[in-house]
């Protein structure tokens, strides 16, 4: 088991620097750079001065030489400077993964806490018409796109009834430290996490459906029933724990996805995110961030695979390797 | 004088995600250029339609919190220094607690009663600068001399990575010297007393009547810090320190502000007791204002605005933007080496009458007034309208005027000589047009398209740089780069608020995208910021005759002027946004009722 993580850990070294070599380049390859909109903001600075800063911060390097810069100050620690909000980009992205970090847990918690009851009913009571309605939900949640669903639930629930706050993650003027603060943030929290879970339930719900009805009909189950095992003692101890296999199988995936970061809700509930930092530095062209963004996420991804593997070995014994 | 040095932001007002913008409003509105088309040509000046001051006149409530709603779809930076911003957002903040020093007139020019005064002398090489004995920064020192003079000490440097080292700072004697590391200090400024610094400028220029650098920087805060790491530091990020009518009380960095009176502000305490600024998604715009959730937005997205639907609870303010649309041609090549533009005689657009065909063929009245909802109107000069002294209001402009268009290019022998209905060139070769347009604004596309429209219907035949519109980077990478396979190029300007367009259409001018150059230009564009132009008739003269000659060439031809919009409740009094406002015109806003007007 520990030769088997650590070899998957060790291959990450390389994967990582492919991964590097494709995401630096292809940045680079993007027309524009940091400064190309930096005429707007001040129409009086001339080419030349500009040039002169390009110079300055690297950019008219061959990008290859770039690269080995980036690298060398990547294995000090320094992932380089955002040339946009001019500070570190570890410091950057720190302070928006706080942020990601809520909102991300938020949605996977109630996404689970909806979709594992609903699945497990929807299997336990087929083709009834409960059965149906939780299949039709699925079919409507697969089919919302986000954004639209995001602006319909701010728009009822956020203007309309005015129950929760339309933007922002915490009020201005609250003192952090406090548990007044606490409770904002979490106010804040609770009407983008339950757009952002109410349309991601689908794929666990059919999963769990699925599964919920192949395990009903498999021979131990018939067993436990013949045994005279009461029909909800049958469903909590057997039929539930083996059909949560996919489920754990999906978990380390969406540990780590919580985060990259979800653009359409931060975007929509003004929820400053990694997200929406991601987007902007594309669209400005702020090299180093989008890098270390991509980097980051793409680390996560592997690290999510990896914990995917030991979840799933760790539930089911029979995969467990070497 | 909020908002008059407002940088323009068109790149990002491009780049702002539309996809996610237009989910939101009503979409049926995409208006679609109709047959007939309106014939007026009349360059509006104001637009009449919107005030520029709140019409409010209920009696006031004693203070009260005004709820600033800042439109962005991403957080603001958070650099809330003037010397060290770039974005747009950052500037929305800024404008409450760290404001120009300088009052400005109608025309830009530095006035008396701001913060500081400036009286010019020397022959205008040298400027004196007088700060407010009563300017106080919140943390309750002074504004001195030596806080003013830092700031350029600070943009000068070389360790300074920023864009506020620009031409009018090179200008000054010693700074190039201080620049390139050869000299510790500024020769050209002295600090002579604690409240006065002089300035020597190595030409005159009437340019430092509007665009001298205008904020001190707080030595006593900042002189311990490394100029690199200034933009980083807590006295920029955290607590930032202003002398403006309010301070900051609290900020959630990124996503809301909480401004209090400035009690000491040294024009009288403000009446409101504070601002409320918060970041609101373009797409909850509408509804926020609705609700009363924020009193004003100063940035309101022309494309939300619809007469049929806007919220009735709010006042549409506006005033014309600093900006302007318009269709270059390119004709030649920048040559890096020399450091200047070439014209090339044989390019494709070289030909004179061929580009003023083109500019009649335009209808823009129908571009304004159907696309943009009647909040853009056709523009007729290189100087906006805003710029009162030096727009030449007599000059018709390229109107509509297809007819006369056609003949132009039949005199020029652009005629179609094969009969498929598009003429040739004169040498009887088919003639394609390169059109690169930007991409990024819902009305893009259908703008790109009716141009083509128009030009087909004298017989051009225009087609898309790559059969579609391009992103904003690579569009300005392939007319920087002088791509040869663009001819023309539908692109904006800010221009923010100095009239001189040397910077723009100058022979050495990198920006000079089109690439015409010719001597008469050249003579005006100098005489226009030469010593004698402080004299204004002679400046308006020489101007005049610098947009009489740019109409008569027409390298560039303007084709849309602006109008920007701001929404206030109607809770909302006192707000004036016209550009000569007076220099404390956010103190004087008070609000009528302590709840927003709601619809």
């Amino acid at each position: 088991m520990w030769k088997f993580t650590l070899r998957r850990i060790l291959i990450m070294i390389p994967q990582l620097f492919v991964l590097s070599v494709l995401i630096f380049f292809v940045a680079k390859a993007m027309p524009g750079d940091a400064l190309s909109g930096a005429i707007e903001a001040n129409p009086k600075v001339s080419a030349q001065v500009l040039e002169e800063q390009r110079e300055k911060l690297g950019l008219n390097d061959p990008a290859w030489v770039q690269y080995g810069r980036w690298l060398g100050n990547l294995f000090q620690g320094d992932l380089g400077k955002s040339y946009v909000h001019k500070v570190g980009v570890t410091d950057l992205i720190g302070s928006r993964l706080a942020n990601t970090f809520y909102l991300g847990v938020a949605i996977l918690i109630l996404t689970y806490v909806i979709s594992i009851p609903l699945g497990i009913l929807s299997g336990r009571y087929q083709n009834t018409l409960l059965d149906k309605t939780i299949t039709g939900y699925t079919y409507l949640s697969f089919a919302t796109p986000i954004f639209i669903f995001s602006l319909l639930v701010l728009f009822v629930f956020g203007f309309r009834l005015g129950w929760f706050p339309t933007s922002g993650s915490v009020d201005v003027g609250v003192q952090p430290g406090t548990w007044a603060y606490v409770v904002n943030k979490f106010y804040h929290l609770i009407l983008p996490a339950c757009a952002g879970a109410l349309v991601s339930t689908t794929a666990t719900i059919q999963y769990l459906r699925n599964e919920v009805i192949d395990t009903r009909l498999k021979d131990f189950v018939k067993t436990a029933r013949s045994k005279g095992v009461p029909e909800s003692k049958v469903y909590s101890r057997h039929i539930l724990r083996n059909s949560l296999l996919p489920i754990a199988a999906f978990l380390g995936y969406d540990l780590t996805a919580v985060l990259a970061g979800n653009l359409f809700i931060e975007s929509i509930f003004g929820y400053p995110g990694l997200g929406q930092l991601f987007l902007q530095s594309i669209t400005q062209r702020d090299f180093s961030v989008v890098t270390a963004l991509v980097m980051l996420s793409g680390l996560l991804a592997l690290i999510g695979t990896l914990l995917s593997d030991l979840i799933l070995s760790w539930v089911d014994p029979r995969i467990r390797m070497g | 004088m909020w908002g008059s040095k407002k940088k323009k932001s068109i790149s990002i007002l491009l780049m702002s995600m539309v996809l996610v913008l237009s989910a939101c409003n009503s979409g049926g509105n995409s208006a679609t250029p109709a047959a007939d088309a309106p014939k007026t040509n009349e360059s509006v000046k104001e637009t009449g339609k919107f005030a520029s001051k709140t019409s409010n006149s209920a009696a006031s409530i004693q203070g009260g919190i005004l709820n600033y709603g800042l439109a962005s779809d991403t957080p603001f930076e958070g650099i809330l220094n003037p010397i060290f911003y770039e974005g747009q957002p950052d500037y929305s903040v800024l404008q409450f607690f760290y404001p120009s020093l300088f009052a400005l007139d109608k025309n830009f020019d530095i006035i008396d009663g701001g913060g500081a005064n400036i009286k010019l002398s020397n022959e205008n090489k040298t400027v004196t600068v007088t700060i407010n004995d009563k300017l106080n920064w919140t943390d309750g020192n002074p504004v001195t001399a030596e806080d003013y003079a830092f700031a350029f000490e600070v943009i000068g440097n070389k360790d300074y990575e920023g864009v506020r080292y620009d031409e009018l700072m090179m200008n000054i004697v010693g700074m190039e010297d201080y620049h390139a590391g050869k000299a510790k200090t500024i020769s050209g400024i002295k600090i002579l007393n604690d409240k006065e610094v002089q300035i020597d400028f190595i030409k005159a220029t009437p340019s430092v009547k509007s665009g001298l650098w205008s904020y001190p920087l707080e030595k006593k805060v900042f002189a311990d810090v490394p100029i690199a790491d200034m933009s980083a530091s807590a006295p920029v990020r955290k607590d930032p320190i202003g002398y403006g009518p309010f301070k900051i009380k609290s900020m959630v960095t990124g996503e809301s502000v909480e401004f209090e009176a400035n009690k000491d502000y040294f024009l009288g305490a403000p009446k409101l007791d504070g601002i409320h600024l918060k970041v609101v998604n373009p797409n909850v715009l509408i509804e926020s204002l609705k609700k009363g959730d924020i009193d004003y937005v100063d940035s309101f997205n022309v494309s939300l605005y619809d007469e049929k639907t806007n919220p009735t609870n709010i006042e549409f303010l506006g005033r014309q933007e600093l900006a302007y649309s318009y269709i270059g041609f390119k004709l030649g090549k920048y040559d890096k080496a020399k450091g200047e533009s070439i014209m090339d005689p044989n390019s494709k657009m070289a030909n004179k009458s061929l580009r003023q065909a083109m500019g009649y063929a335009m209808n823009n009245a129908q571009v304004g007034a159907q696309l943009y909802k009647g909040l853009r109107t056709p523009a007729t000069s290189l100087i906006i309208p805003a710029f009162a002294n030096y727009y030449d209001s007599s000059l018709a402009g390229y109107t509509y005027n297809p007819e006369k268009a056609k003949q132009l290019l039949d005199e020029a022998g652009y005629v179609d000589k094969d009969g498929d209905g598009l003429r040739e060139d004169p040498k009887g070769q088919p003639l394609v047009i390169n059109y690169a347009a930007m991409s990024g604004d819902p009305v893009s596309e259908p703008l790109a398209k009716f141009y083509m429209q128009n030009w087909k219907d004298i017989g051009l035949n225009v087609q898309l740089v790559n059969g579609r519109l391009q992103e904003f980077n690579s569009f300005y990478d392939n007319i920087k780069a002088d791509s040869p396979d663009i001819d023309v190029f539908g692109a904006a300007w800010g221009t923010g608020s100095d009239i001189d367009p040397s910077g723009l259409y100058g022979r050495q001018a990198a920006f000079n995208y089109s690439r015409f150059t010719s001597e008469e230009a050249d003579k005006l564009l100098e005489e226009g910021t030469s010593p004698k132009a402080f004299d204004i008739d002679y400046r308006k003269d020489v101007y005049k005759q610098w947009q009489q000659l740019m109409f008569e060439e027409a390298p560039v031809i303007p084709t849309l002027y602006r109008y920007e919009l701001q929404a206030v409740n109607k809770r909302v009094k006192n707000l004036d946004i016209s550009y000569d406002a007076s220099y404390d015109t956010l103190a004087k806003v008070e609000l009528s009722a302590d709840k927003p007007v709601t619809q």
